[in-house]
C-alpha cells in the first residue's frame, strides 16, 4: 500500500530495506544448501562410515579405496557397477514417481517381484519367437504385474484413506511368498533347488560386450540402457503431459488439485499403478539380464535401496540414473572391501541409511551447515 | 481334527506371538497420540532384539540383555525425535531411514561380533513367570489345566505387555498426562496455547514408543527365540502399526487388536503340522497375518478416525 509507505519514518524504511536484504540473502543460502544437500548428505554418510569402520579396528582409507577399486578399477569392475545399477534405476524411478505425486511407494520390493515372476513365466512362454517380439512383450508383461501388484494397495489409499507405507510393506511379504511359492511347486525347474526353469535365449537381454565386442567382456547387459530410455520417458511424463502435470499437482497440494478439477482419487490410483509397473521392470531385467530364471532370493532389497536412489535424486528421473550408479557403485565396490580391507559388506547399508536420513530429512542438513558457519562466526544468525 | 488344532496351546502361543506385535503397538499408539508417526518401530524392535541377545551373551544375564535392548531402542528413538521434532522432518522418511540403518547396523555388528552373517549364538531364554503343577483328572482338571496354559504360563514381559495396555489406557483417559498428550495430537497450537510445551510432550510419546519396542525386540529373542537371525522382525513393526490402527490408537484397543494377529499367526503355525491332510502350501500359510493385516486396514480405515494432526511438525511461535 503507497499511503502507508509514506507513512513510515525513513530510518524505519532503511531497516526494512536492509531486512529484505537479510531475508534475500538468508533466502539465497537456504537454496544453495538444498541443492547442496544430496552431495553434503553422501560426504556425511561416508564419514559415518568411516566412523564405524574405524570402531570396529579397521582402517576406512584402505576399506574406501579397495571398495573405489572394486567398483571403477577397470572394465570388469565398471561392468559389475552397471550391473548393480540396473535394478536401481527403475526402482528409483518407481520410488521417485510415488514421491513426486504424494505417495511413498514403499513395497516397490513386492512389485518387482512380481514383475520378475511375469518376466520368467512369459520368457519361457514366448521362447519359440524372435526376441524383437519376446523382448518387448516380457518387459510389457512385467509392467503390467507390478501395476496389479499395486493396485489394491492404490485403491485403498484412494477410497479409504489407508496409508500405503503399511499396504504396499504388505503386499511385499505376501509377494515374497507367493514366489518363494511358485518357485518350489508350479513353475519349478525340473532338480533339487527350487528355481524356475531358464528362459531361452531369445528372451534374454544380451550383455553389451557380447554385441559390442570392441568392450572388454563384463557382465553389464542391455537392462541399463533401457534404465536411461525409462528415465528420459518418466521425465517426459511429468514435464510435459496431462499425467505427469496431474500427479505433480496432487503430490504439491491434493487440495488444491481437488478445487482445480483434478480427481485425487484417480490420480492416486494411475500413480501408485506407475510406479507399480516401473518396480515391475526392474524384476524383469534381473530375471533377462541377470540370472535368466527366477528364485525366491533373486533381490537383494532393490525396492528399498530405490527410496535412497530416489530421495539422493530429489526425484529427478534424470538424478534417478546418477543416483543409482552411486549406490550401484557402492555394492559392486563392497565385496573388493569385505575381501581385501576385512570389513563387513553391511557397512554399505549403514551408509544408505544415513543418507536417507540426511536427504530425505533435509532440513537436518541446513541445521547442520548453520551450525557449522555459526562455528566459525559467520552471518548466520 | 478340531480337538488337536484347538488346544489351551493355540491360545496361549496365540498369545505369546501376539506380544512382540503388541508391545510395538502400544507404544505406537502413545506416540500418534501425541502427532508422530513412528514407522521406525520395525526397525527399533531390530535392534533391541539384537543388542538384548548380544548383551545377553556378552554378561551371561537375559535380564541385562532386556536392559541393554530397551537402552539401544531408546537411543534411536531419539534420533527420530530429534529429526521429526525439532528438525521438523518428514517423519516418514526419518522412520524409513532408521529401519535401513537397523538393518545394516545389526548385520554389521552381526558380522562384526560373532563372525559371520545369518544367526548368532543362543542365550537362555527368560523362563515363564509361574511353574505351576498340571491338575488332576476330571473337569476340573480340564478347567485348571486351560487356566493353567491360558493365563498362567507365561514369560514375564507378556505379562508386562498385558499390564501396560491397561495401564496406559488408564493413564491416556484419566490423568493429566493422558489429556495433554491426546491434545498433542489432534491440535498441537491450541495445546501450546493454554501453556503446554507441545515439543517436550511429543519427546516424551517418542521415547516411550522406543522403550516398548525396546521391549518388544527383548522379548522375541530373549523370551522367545533365544537367538537373533538377520531381518528377524519380518514386518512386525508394520503390522504392530496396522494393530494400532485398529485399536483406534489406544493402548488397550491395540493391544486386542494384536491377539488376532497373533491368533492368526499361532493358528497358521498350527495347521502347518497337518499338511498331510490340508494340502495347502506353507506359503500360502505364511502369508496370512500379511493378508489379514490387508484385509483389517481395508475394514477398518476410513471408520477409524486419526489424531488430527498426526505426521504434521509443529512449529513453535517466536
Amino acid at each position: 500500500m503507497p499511503e502507508q509507505m509514506a507513512d513510515t519514518p525513513p530510518n524505519r524504511a532503511a531497516s526494512t530495506v536492509d531486512e529484505k536484504q537479510f531475508a534475500l540473502e538468508q533466502e539465497r543460502f537456504q537454496r544453495g544448501v538444498r541443492m547442496a544437500t544430496p552431495f553434503i548428505s553422501v560426504a556425511i554418510a561416508v564419514l559415518v562410515g568411516s566412523l564405524v569402520i574405524l570402531a570396529s579396528g579397521k582402517d576406512p582409507v584402505a576399506a574406501f579405496s579397495a571398495m573405489f577399486f572394486g567398483a571403477f578399477g577397470g572394465a570388469r569392475q565398471i561392468g559389475e557397477t552397471l550391473l548393480r545399477a540396473t535394478p536401481l534405476v527403475f526402482t528409483g524411478l518407481a520410488v521417485a514417481y510415488g514421491f513426486r505425486s504424494g505417495l511413498f511407494n514403499i513395497g516397490a520390493e513386492g512389485q518387482l517381484f512380481l514383475g520378475g515372476l511375469a518376466a520368467a513365466f512369459m520368457g519361457v512362454a514366448l521362447g519359440g519367437l524372435s526376441w524383437m517380439l519376446s523382448v518387448p512383450l516380457i518387459l510389457l508383461s512385467a509392467m503390467i504385474a507390478g501395476a496389479a501388484w499395486a493396485f489394491i494397495p492404490a485403491l485403498m489409499k484412494a477410497k479409504l484413506g489407508a496409508h500405503e507405507v503399511i499396504t504396499t510393506m504388505m503386499f511385499t511379504y505376501i509377494g515374497r511368498y507367493l514366489v518363494s511359492w511358485i518357485v518350489t511347486g508350479p513353475f519349478k525347474a525340473e532338480g533339487a533347488i527350487p528355481q524356475s526353469p531358464m528362459i531361452p535365449a531369445s528372451s534374454q537381454l544380451p550383455r553389451i560386450s557380447d554385441v559390442f565386442t570392441f568392450i572388454q567382456p563384463n557382465r553389464a547387459h542391455f537392462g541399463i540402457l533401457i534404465g536411461v530410455v525409462a528415465a528420459i520417458v518418466v521425465w517426459w511424463i511429468l514435464k510435459y503431459t496431462v499425467l505427469g502435470y496431474e500427479a505433480r499437482a496432487v503430490g504439491f497440494n491434493p487440495t488444491a488439485a481437488e478445487t482445480g478439477g483434478i480427481s485425487v482419487a484417480a490420480t492416486t490410483i494411475k500413480s501408485l499403478c506407475i510406479s507399480g509397473a516401473l518396480a515391475g521392470l526392474a524384476g524383469a531385467t534381473e530375471v533377462m539380464g541377470v540370472h535368466y530364471r527366477l528364485f525366491d532370493q533373486f533381490s537383494s532389497g532393490f525396492g528399498f535401496t530405490g527410496i535412497a536412489v530416489a530421495l539422493l535424486a530429489k526425484n529427478n528421473p534424470l538424478g534417478v540414473v546418477a543416483a543409482a550408479i552411486l549406490f550401484g557403485s557402492l555394492s559392486a565396490g563392497a565385496g573388493t572391501m569385505q575381501l581385501e580391507a576385512g570389513v563387513s559388506q553391511k557397512v554399505i547399508s549403514i551408509i544408505q541409511g544415513t543418507i536417507i536420513f540426511l536427504v530425505g530429512a533435509e532440513t537436518i542438513v541446513s541445521w547442520a551447515v548453520s551450525r557449522v558457519r555459526r562455528a566459525r562466526g559467520g552471518a548466520d544468525v | 481334527m478340531f480337538s488337536e488344532v484347538v488346544t489351551p496351546e493355540l491360545f496361549a502361543s496365540a498369545v505369546r506371538l501376539a506380544t512382540p506385535i503388541a508391545l510395538a503397538a502400544i507404544g505406537g499408539a502413545v506416540c500418534e497420540r501425541s502427532g508422530v508417526v513412528n514407522i521406525a518401530m520395525e526397525g527399533l524392535m531390530l535392534i533391541s532384539a539384537f543388542a538384548g541377545v548380544a548383551a545377553a551373551l556378552l554378561f551371561g544375564n537375559a535380564w541385562i540383555g532386556v536392559f541393554v535392548a530397551v537402552l539401544a531402542s531408546v537411543l534411536f528413538s531419539a534420533i527420530h525425535a530429534w529429526a521429526s521434532i525439532n528438525l521438523r522432518a518428514d517423519q516418514v522418511i526419518s522412520g524409513t531411514a532408521i529401519n535401513i540403518l537397523a538393518l545394516g547396523v545389526t548385520g554389521f555388528l552381526m558380522e562384526t561380533i560373532f563372525g559371520h552373517p545369518g544367526t548368532t549364538d543362543t542365550v537362555k531364554t527368560i523362563k515363564p513367570l509361574m511353574d505351576l503343577p498340571a491338575g488332576g483328572g476330571g473337569v476340573l482338571g480340564t478347567i485348571w489345566q486351560w487356566v493353567d496354559v491360558v493365563f498362567l504360563s507365561y514369560t514375564p514381559l507378556v505379562y508386562v505387555g498385558m499390564f501396560s495396555a491397561v495401564f496406559l489406557t488408564w493413564a491416556m483417559y484419566r490423568t493429566r498426562w493422558g489429556l495433554r498428550l491426546r491434545a498433542l495430537g489432534e491440535h498441537p497450537r491450541a495445546a501450546d496455547t493454554v501453556g503446554i510445551n507441545v515439543l517436550r510432550g511429543r519427546w516424551v510419546a517418542v521415547l516411550i514408543s522406543g522403550f516398548m519396542a525396546g521391549l518388544a525386540g527383548a522379548n522375541l529373542t530373549l523370551e522367545q527365540v533365544g537367538s537373533f537371525t538377520e531381518n528377524m522382525t519380518n514386518g512386525r513393526g508394520f503390522i504392530a502399526l496396522a494393530a494400532n490402527i485398529f485399536g483406534r490408537w489406544t493402548p488397550g484397543g491395540a493391544y486386542m487388536a494384536s491377539l488376532l494377529f497373533g491368533f492368526a499367526d499361532a493358528l497358521q503355525l498350527k495347521l502347518q503340522l497337518f499338511s498331510d491332510v490340508i494340502k495347502i502350501p506353507p506359503q500360502f500359510f505364511l502369508m496370512l497375518p500379511y493378508i489379514l493385516t490387508v484385509i483389517v486396514l481395508a475394514g477398518v480405515v476410513g471408520r477409524a478416525v486419526a489424531p488430527a494432526s498426526v505426521g504434521k511438525p509443529y512449529k513453535e511461535k517466536g
